[in-house]
């Protein structure tokens, strides 16, 4: 009998497609549209695509994904692989790296970090910070920052004194208007992330560690 | 060997001019030997501002361009015997008429003869301030307790933190004090910490100034002035001594005239 390509696991959260990663990418191609189009199945899925140990380029992904999803009733929910580029890794280790600025970051200047940064200091109106992933200021944040500039999504702002004029995190945005005055006149450390419904939140700074319980996962330590 | 001091402050019109002149004679008053430079070249005011307009014969670009010795170029300040001269900006040209590297010598071949060489730099954060910057030693930052002159004075210090300079020291010019008071400008307290730098002085706001100003007579030779206290003290505090802070509170009656106005009743 031919080895199987497409593995096709049910759970509760829908159906797993495990594709063989030792396989020729055309065979693949084509016993996934064989099994895509048995039919067969009652109502919509959701459906996770597992690639195990197999590179693919963007547009195969995007071929791939769209191939499960032209039969109407499953939607691809989730892509994973156990491969990481070069590129993709180092930036993931630029981006896990702390720098330490001690000092003001005063109007007209930029502050960049590939990775997290913890000002000791102040930002002053018109200083801007930009940060490949989270951004602490150990004093009054009164200027711009930018966390997760690369488009990390779980990266935050955490601030002793928020009174920042604008804050970006990933691609979001949000100008300090008078309805975020709330915020500036706390007292104690507030953190900025993005929240379940993709938009930036602002609560104090203990709930951090159930809002981002992986925060620090990677840093070691004890 | 002297110092070379700038005295900047990004925003223009906050008293730079006038605080460079009125510490230069307060400096000049101690006994010292000092030299203004102005490097406003295209809107010179210095000259004014000390009346000594109408004896200027040469000036900053005529020295850089070799037309003149740098010391035909120094006006005499005769109020100060011997201790206080002028170099004057050009009015006829601009600001880019001078390079950096010319104006570090010039400020070099200064400081030789002088005790303090008190730099005023022009407004802005291009070639003038550049210009002003390249010769310094020090820096001092000019400030009024306005929120978009602390601004700019932020910037600036942020800029100035970039040179091979010590760290810059911070004057707070006219300041009103019923207006500090009541809370509608920034307090002295707040705009030192809010910009991170030392406070070398405060100057309160006279009318004098202005009139001694058009005068072409600094304010501190009026020993009566709170404004020229003000110059005075700093001076004593750029000499090293260390005087405090003067009281910005108006003039209240005395115990004394209190009494007589009671009894004259």
């Amino acid at each position: 009998m031919k080895k199987q390509f497409v593995h096709m696991k049910g759970t509760k959260d829908g159906f797993i497609l495990r594709l063989d990663d030792q396989c020729a990418y055309v065979d693949l191609v084509e016993e996934l549209k064989g099994k895509v189009s048995e039919g067969g199945i009652d109502g919509k899925v959701d459906v996770q695509l597992h690639l195990g140990y197999r590179y693919c380029s963007d547009e195969q992904l995007k071929e791939l994904v769209e191939i499960v999803q032209q039969s109407e009733q499953l939607s691809v929910s989730k892509v994973q692989s156990d491969v990481l580029t070069v590129h993709e890794s180092n930036q993931k280790i630029l981006e896990s790296q702390q720098d330490t600025y001690v000092g003001v970051v005063r109007s007209g200047q930029i502050l960049r970090a590939p990775g997290d940064i913890i000002i000791v200091g102040n930002v002053n109106p018109n200083g801007r910070v930009e940060a490949g992933g989270n951004v602490y200021v150990l004093g009054k944040l009164k200027g711009i920052v930018h966390a997760g500039v690369q488009g990390n999504e779980e990266a935050i702002i955490a601030a002793s004194r928020f009174e920042a004029t604008h804050i970006m995190i990933a691609d979001q945005v949000e100008v300090m208007s008078d309805e975020q005055v709330k915020i500036m006149n706390r007292t104690e450390m507030v953190c900025a992330f993005i929240g379940n419904d993709g938009r930036i939140m602002y609560d104090q700074i203990h709930t951090l560690k159930n809002i981002r319980p992986f925060l620090i996962a990677s840093k070691g330590g004890s | 060997m002297g110092e070379a001091i700038v005295i900047t402050s990004g925003k223009g019109g906050v008293g730079k001019t006038t605080t460079t002149a009125n510490l230069g004679t307060a400096l000049a008053l101690q006994g010292k030997k000092v030299c203004l430079v102005d490097t406003d070249i295209g809107l010179r005011n210095l000259d004014v501002i000390l009346g000594l307009e109408n004896r200027i014969i040469y000036d900053l670009v005529d020295v850089v361009e070799g037309r003149c010795k740098i010391h035909q170029a120094l006006v005499k300040d005769k109020r100060v015997d011997e201790k206080l001269f002028l170099l004057p900006a050009a009015q006829t040209t601009d600001k880019n008429a001078v390079t950096p590297e010319q104006m570090k010598s010039l400020i070099d071949e200064l400081k030789r003869d002088y005790d303090y060489v008190l730099i005023d730099c022009p407004a802005g954060i291009e070639q003038g301030y550049r210009n002003a910057v390249a010769g310094a030693d020090h820096a001092i930052v000019v400030t009024t307790p306005e929120i978009s002159a602390v601004r700019d004075a932020d910037r600036i210090i942020g800029l100035l933190e970039q040179e091979e300079i010590t760290a810059p020291k911070l004057i707070i010019n006219r300041i009103r004090h019923h207006m500090m008071k009541s809370g509608e400008t920034l307090d002295v307290n707040e705009i030192t910490t809010h910009l991170s730098i030392d406070l070398l002085g405060i100057i309160v706001d006279s009318e004098g100034v202005i009139s001694s100003s058009n005068r072409g007579e600094p304010v501190v030779m009026d020993p009566a002035n709170k404004a020229s206290l003000g110059y005075r003290n700093i001076a004593r505090r750029i000499l090293g001594e260390s005087v405090p802070l003067m009281a910005i509170e108006e003039d209240s009656k005395g115990m004394f005239s209190k009494l007589k106005s009671l009894f004259s009743r």
